[in-house]
């Protein structure tokens, strides 16, 4: 279960982060707030950007469906980048309402979404790529910049 | 799950106004409640038909409204089981659920005209069947169940097991069947709607969404993976117990069960004490008071065991309403903004309102107060039953505020569709 486990990990630093910029915002702290945030978007998009150009082609290559489960998880991070870029505008702006709004919105959205890959996705990857195949693809996304 | 692709994303999600119908639905049934508790106050605890009308009208008009409407939202999403052509299905349920359930009530309370119970049993036993053959061959089919998807398959096993027996009393009233073991099919039907249907249910649901809503860490994976069958497989060994006369093994069975679920209340407060969002809400005080509520469910239920005090079992009354309630309101406050938002955004709506601008938060929070002064009003109506016509009285105003939150909802949701600004891949901008 190692793609599991890494890309789980990171699901779990987005999270960290996310919160920490939230409760930030809630205080008006949009110093420490906007730090967080970035912090937490750039991270975000990197996981992004590891399976939607290492993960996913690999998952294709093996089952040769595209226009399944991967189709629906690149829809829902356009879904996310769209709300990313509106809570930054929020930051800029320091519109507490509208940043606390939206992350509500953010997290429920993502949460399903990390859950979907944790227990499907990722696990039918770890099941379906040969190994050899999987510790390549883990040193190619560790390698991956935004 | 990803066997059946299409429903695994959330705008797989059956339209908005089937949720709302439902909930709305379910609010009218507490404001009725809430006039029949301020308006029979005085019969609540001398007349047991007062109390069964009042128990149908929670268990069926209200809690089943809620978590049928809530089911056709989750399947898709949480267990991939898409549900085809929802608005007419969900259309058929309802006429045939709804004057179903007031004609129950209606004999319960006192309308003793016999062909009432005819109407609920072929009413009440068709919005059953509809509702099995709508959702239970989708979630059988599931392949890689979560704990939620498989447990949302056990709670509606158990809704059935809790159906069966209740339409078996029904027929029996109504002359169809003759009476005998009637007292052992009534605790049948207690045993698989409380701890099956709706405590397995709020469960299932909670393995999802505490975890979604409020960044914790996962439920344990014994408990996440094997809580709801065995709560269902004890239900089920209490059948041949009550059956054979071994009330004692059966009371046994229900301890056993008891400790179980305050174990998972116990759980689920301190993983809501171990969220990563320090940022509070409503729903989180609802679901800490649902919580509290089923530990003195659980507490108030060992403790009749010891000797039988009258306060006692009105405690235990109210506690397991108000903790199916606190959780019903918690995800109601999640839920409803979050697919007004969900549906329009996903529209292409720019001017989608923001969950907050859908319900706001310091509306929330007045209503969980509300809630809270109606739970306390009601526990103290046990020692000055003059209070449960003002509990009456509080009951339809925190339904009538959900029914109102449900209107807004929905009006905003038309109001943008209507005028908002959308953006169109082949169009461009369009009003």
């Amino acid at each position: 279960m190692i793609i599991t486990a890494y890309l789980r990990e990171e699901h779990r630093e987005c999270d960290t982060l996310f919160a920490k910029a939230e409760e930030a915002a809630s205080k008006a702290d949009w110093d420490t707030a906007g730090v967080h945030f970035r912090e937490f978007a750039d991270e975000t998009l990197l996981h992004f950007k590891k399976e939607e150009e290492q993960l996913f082609p690999a998952f294709e290559a093996q089952t040769g469906n595209t226009q399944g489960p991967t189709m629906v998880m690149r829809y829902e991070h356009s879904q996310v980048r769209g709300l990313i870029e509106r809570m930054n505008d929020a930051v800029s702006t320091k519109n507490k309402d509208a940043f606390l709004s939206l992350a509500e919105s953010l997290m429920i959205l993502l949460q399903q979404h990390n859950m979907k890959e944790e227990q499907m996705l990722y696990a039918m990857c770890d099941r379906l790529i040969p190994v050899d195949t999987k510790e390549q693809l883990l040193a190619v996304m560790e390698k991956v910049s935004l | 799950m990803f066997g059946q692709q299409n429903g695994l994303s959330l705008d797989q999600a059956p339209p908005i106004r089937v949720i709302f119908r439902f909930f709305l639905i379910a609010s009218l049934f507490g404001m009725g409640g809430g006039i029949w508790l301020a308006v029979f106050a005085g019969d609540i605890m001398t007349e047991r038909s007062a109390l069964l009308a009042l128990t149908h009208i929670f268990t069926l008009g209200i809690m089943a409204s809620f978590m049928i409407g809530a089911l056709f939202q989750m399947l898709p999403v949480i267990a991939g089981v898409v549900i085809r052509s929802p608005l007419p299905k969900s259309l058929v349920f309802t006429l045939a659920f709804v004057p179903g359930t007031m004609s129950l009530v209606a004999v319960f309370g006192g309308y003793q005209e016999e062909l009432l119970y005819t109407v609920a049993f072929i009413l009440l036993g068709f919005a059953l069947f509809l509702l099995i053959v709508i959702m239970l061959p989708g979630l059988l089919s599931v392949t890689h169940h979560t704990p939620s998807s498989k447990g949302m398959t056990i709670a509606l096993t158990a809704f059935a097991f809790t159906f069966i027996p209740g339409l078996y009393m029904t027929g029996i009233l109504g002359g169809f069947f003759d009476g005998s073991n009637y007292t052992i099919i009534r605790a049948i039907h207690y045993g698989f709607g409380l701890e099956g249907w709706i405590a397995l249910l709020i469960v299932s649901i909670s393995f999802q969404v505490i975890e979604m809503f409020y960044v914790t860490p996962p439920y344990p994976p014994l408990v996440a993976k094997y809580f709801t069958t065995l709560v269902l497989s004890l239900l089920i060994l209490k059948v041949p117990l009550l059956l054979y006369g071994s009330e004692s093994s059966a009371a046994a069975v229900d301890t056993v069960i008891g400790i179980l679920l305050l174990l998972f209340a116990l759980i689920t407060l301190r993983r809501l004490s171990q969220r990563k969002r320090s940022v509070t809400d409503a729903s989180l005080w609802f679901w800490r008071l649902g919580m509290g509520n089923l530990i003195a469910v659980v507490v108030s239920a060992l403790l009749l065991k010891l000797g039988s005090f009258g306060w006692m079992l009105g405690v235990l009354y109210i506690s397991f309403v108000f903790f199916a309630l606190s959780i019903v309101f918690a995800m109601f406050y999640k839920i409803v903004p979050f697919l007004t938002w969900f549906h329009l955004n996903a529209e292409g709506y720019f001017s989608a309102p923001m969950m907050h601008e859908v319900i706001a938060p310091s509306n929330a929070r007045r209503h969980f107060w509300l809630h809270l002064v109606t739970l306390t009003t009601l526990l103290l109506s046990f020692a000055l039953p003059a209070l449960f016509r003002l509990g009456g009285i509080l009951l339809i105003l925190s339904f009538g505020v959900i029914a109102w939150h449900i209107l807004s909802a929905g009006k905003l949701y038309e109001d943008t569709k209507l005028k908002g600004e959308k953006f169109d891949l082949g169009m461009g901008m369009q009003g």
